[in-house]
């Protein structure tokens, strides 16, 4: 079993990488236990709060996915999802908090095999990274 | 009161049931202060299940229910009426996958069903904030408008019209019909166009609930889906469509000659004109551009001309303005200038034609009548066409010119039999299970095709013109009398004011970008606004049409007269109190849903048009901008569920 405690918080659009997800399930595809995923509409919708949240309740990642550049069911949210979070991962740097720990990549609704891929990268390098170093609160 | 959460588990027989323990699960969940009853069943999803869900709910009485099974892809709505029968809101239930995303995914047993008590608690935790929701209904109005009365415009307007709604067709030129209408014939069929047009045309003329609106154009749009109020500009005709009977006699007196631009500017016409003989409404129309009396001098000729009394010096524009449920744009496209390409000469030497101008010369109610003879007066004894003008500099196969150029060069070649006629090709591009068939046709009939590449040239060689090209073998040329240029179809002129009219996206080719290339091709961005024809992108007639009758299939089944339009349920809102009126989500959202209150200066969303992305929540600086069913809420204790 890999180093069980390490969480990872993934959340995935509704229209193209939750159902990516559920064809890696279909698919019978393995991947560690630790990643937690949630539904939301769009990309667009994460907010940083989300992140700084999940961190706090002691994720120490966060993958977030969402349709591929172009694709969005609501046509621009994985743009405004990539400026948001690439600010924030600077913001967290400054705060000590990698970058790698936040990863936002693009699985279509057919691309089983790259969510599976995603998620097992994804837990790898956070168990390379440990636990975040910094506490809140 | 507190919530009385019940949690039903699906076993989904072996799938769930032997990756996670169930009972162990069972048993913690059991132990959270929310949950009144929890539950596992072997198959929730079959109709004993659905029973029991309803069932239990009502025994128990419970108020908020999870259910953790498969993915809510598949059976979310089933559960949600599993609710509603039990006679709690169905968005009081949430649903956890622990089938795709967690039991067939996870090898380690214990990681399975920690990964599943997980899921649960962060269901249990959310759902208790979740709101009652009702679906919301508005009352639309079944008109439709439709701009543009070309192919796919007149399908949709007469289907529409067929099924007794009705519709507003504003047409910009004089004339209904668009470029099918000046053409002779049509690829593949080689069917008489006017012939096939004219019973669609007399329809659409003679219907009772169209209202055609020629010489018009679309000036205002507002309001959203099923509430659209739209300004069209009539503008002045100087002919009354009335009293005008179409005899024609208006135009001899005429003293004013000028280029017929429908004839691509190969013959002149009057000030009082018809753009084609045949052309429907078969009414004139008074260029003011030119017109003496309009001008200031006196003339009055055609009036003094006409029996009827039906020329109207002092006719003006008129805005008329209606209401309508949905739109549908069928605005068409144009033919590349190949001006633009200067390999190719034209409008540097004589006898280079663009396809356009060749389709009006051999049309019988062309400026030639149908003869297809050069400017210097004498039948060409060759003809080049070449394909594929533009394509390298667009970007994109318009996948028609082809098809026209094949059906160009066999006329040619039918009418001139003599002629020698040559074919260069880049690709041949002719799609559709009846076009091989004519190609093959074309090329027994004698006519020469070359593959040429984008590398043809054309220069003047004495009072012929010299077209070269590679060929395997090095560069090699033709004499011929004429050439003929088959350009790219590109967006139409106005497609730019449209776009900014209604706030719908250009794709990076520069025609209105559909939904969905292909589930949505006639859906635009913005809810009730459609698209269909070459205005999307190029397409030949038969797919025009197909496009026009989606559309309008679409809005018979959405928008039903006494039927109240049914909205998106997870719809965006906002908290009046704590809006800032900051306008951050106005620039956010891509259906252009919010707006600005300005005198309460916050921000407003139209439900009509919000689609639920919930990106201005996540933009909102303060909060107040709500994602109903994703609030933050919600999804802040999902987080704390699942990573517990
Ligand atoms: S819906 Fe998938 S990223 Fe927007």
């Amino acid at each position: 079993m890999s180093n069980y405690k390490t969480k990872v918080v993934g959340f995935l659009c509704n229209w193209c990488s939750y159902e990516g997800a559920d064809r890696a399930g279909a698919a019978k595809l393995k991947y560690p236990g630790n990643l937690r995923t949630i539904r939301v509409m769009c990309s667009g919708r994460v907010e940083p709060q989300f992140i700084l949240k999940a961190f706090r309740e002691g994720a120490s990642g966060v993958l977030i996915l969402g349709c591929h550049p172009g694709d969005c069911h609501y046509k621009s949210g994985n743009y405004k999802a990539v400026r948001r979070i690439e600010l924030l991962r600077n913001m967290l740097a400054q705060l000590g908090i990698e970058p790698e720990r936040i990863r936002l990549d693009w699985v279509a609704a057919s691309e089983g095999e790259k969510f599976a891929r995603v998620a097992n990268e994804m837990v790898e390098t956070i168990e390379k990274l440990g636990p975040l170093q910094i506490k809140f609160e | 009161m507190a919530e009385r959460t019940g949690v039903f588990i699906c076993r989904c027989g072996p799938n769930i049931g032997n990756s996670i323990d169930v009972n162990a699960v069972m048993q913690e969940v059991g132990r959270m202060e929310e949950v009144e009853f929890v539950t596992d069943h072997n198959l929730l999803c079959s109709q004993e299940g659905k029973a029991f869900v309803t069932e239990q709910i009502k025994k128990n009485n419970l108020d908020r229910v999870v259910i953790a099974a498969c993915t809510p892809k598949q059976y979310e709505q089933l559960f949600m009426n599993a609710c509603r029968d039990a006679g709690i809101n169905p968005f009081l239930m949430q649903m956890t996958n622990i089938r795709e995303q967690c039991a067939w995914v996870t090898a380690d047993r214990q990681e399975a069903t920690e990964k599943a008590l997980g899921f649960i608690k962060a269901a249990v935790s959310r759902v208790k904030l979740h709101e009652s929701m009702e679906k919301k209904a508005i009352d639309a109005s079944p008109d439709v408008l439709v701009v543009g009365g070309g192919v796919a415009g007149l399908e949709s307007v007469l289907t529409l019209a067929q099924k007794g709604r009705k519709v507003y067709l504003v047409e910009k030129t004089p004339f209904i019909g668009g470029v099918g209408a000046l053409l002779e014939d049509v690829y593949q069929t080689m069917e008489c166009a006017p012939c096939m047009l004219a019973p669609e045309l007399q329809e659409v003329l003679q219907k009772d609930n169209v209202e055609v609106y020629t010489h018009s154009e679309l000036e205002d749009v507002v309001g959203s889906y099923g509430n659209f109020t739209v300004k069209i500009r009539k503008k002045a005709r100087y002919v009354d469509i009335e009293a005008c009977i179409g005899c024609n006699a208006c135009f001899d007196p005429c003293p004013v000659d000028v280029p017929n631009l429908y004839d691509q500017g190969l013959s002149n016409r009057k000030a009082i004109y018809l753009p084609f003989m045949g052309a429907l409404p078969n009414v004139p129309v008074i260029d003011s551009e030119h017109c003496m009396q309009l001008y200031g001098e006196e003339c009055r000729l055609c009036e003094q001309a006409c029996a009827f009394g039906a020329i109207r010096f002092d006719d003006h524009d008129e805005i008329v303005e209606k209401k309508v449920g949905a739109i549908v744009l069928a605005t068409g496209a144009d033919l590349m200038d190949p001006r633009s390409i200067p390999q190719y000469g034209y409008g540097r030497y004589e006898n280079i034609y663009s396809a356009m101008e060749l389709e009006r010369l051999y049309a019988s109610n062309g400026p030639t009548g149908g003869n297809i003879i050069m400017k210097n007066g004498k039948k060409p004894e060759s003809v080049a066409f070449i394909y594929c003008v533009g394509r390298k500099e667009k970007g994109y196969c318009s996948g028609i010119c082809c098809m026209y150029s094949v059906k160009l060069a066999r006329h040619v070649q039918e009418k001139l039999p003599e002629a020698r006629v040559y074919s260069l090709y880049d690709d041949l591009c002719l799609p559709k299970k009846e076009s091989q068939v004519v190609y093959k046709k074309v090329k027994e009939e004698g006519i020469e095709f070359i593959r040429a590449g984008q590398s043809s040239t054309v220069t003047q060689a004495g009072d012929k013109l010299k077209v070269s090209y590679d060929s395997p073998i090095g560069r090699k040329e033709i004499i011929v009398d004429m050439v003929v240029l088959a350009p790219a179809m590109v967006p139409s002129g106005d497609i730019l004011k449209l776009s900014e009219l209604f706030d719908i996206p250009l794709d990076v080719y520069g025609f209105f970008e559909q939904e969905h290339l292909l589930m949505k091709p006639f859906g635009t961005p913005l809810e009730g606004v459609y698209i269909a024809g070459t205005c999307q992108g190029p397409k030949d007639i038969g797919d025009s049409v197909a496009q026009g009758g989606a559309a309008a299939g679409r809005i018979l089944s959405r928008l039903v007269p006494g039927e109240k339009l049914e909205l998106e349920t997870k719809v965006a809102n906002i908290n009046e109190e704590i809006c800032s009126g900051c306008r951050i989500c106005i620039g956010m959202c891509p259906f252009s849903a919010i707006s600005r209150d300005i005198e309460k200066s916050i921000s407003v969303v139209d439900e009509t048009l919000c689609r639920g992305c919930g990106t201005c929540s996540a933009a909102c600086p303060t909060g107040a901008a709500i994602a109903r069913h994703y609030t933050c809420e919600q999804i802040l204790k999902e987080i704390e569920g699942v990573v517990q």
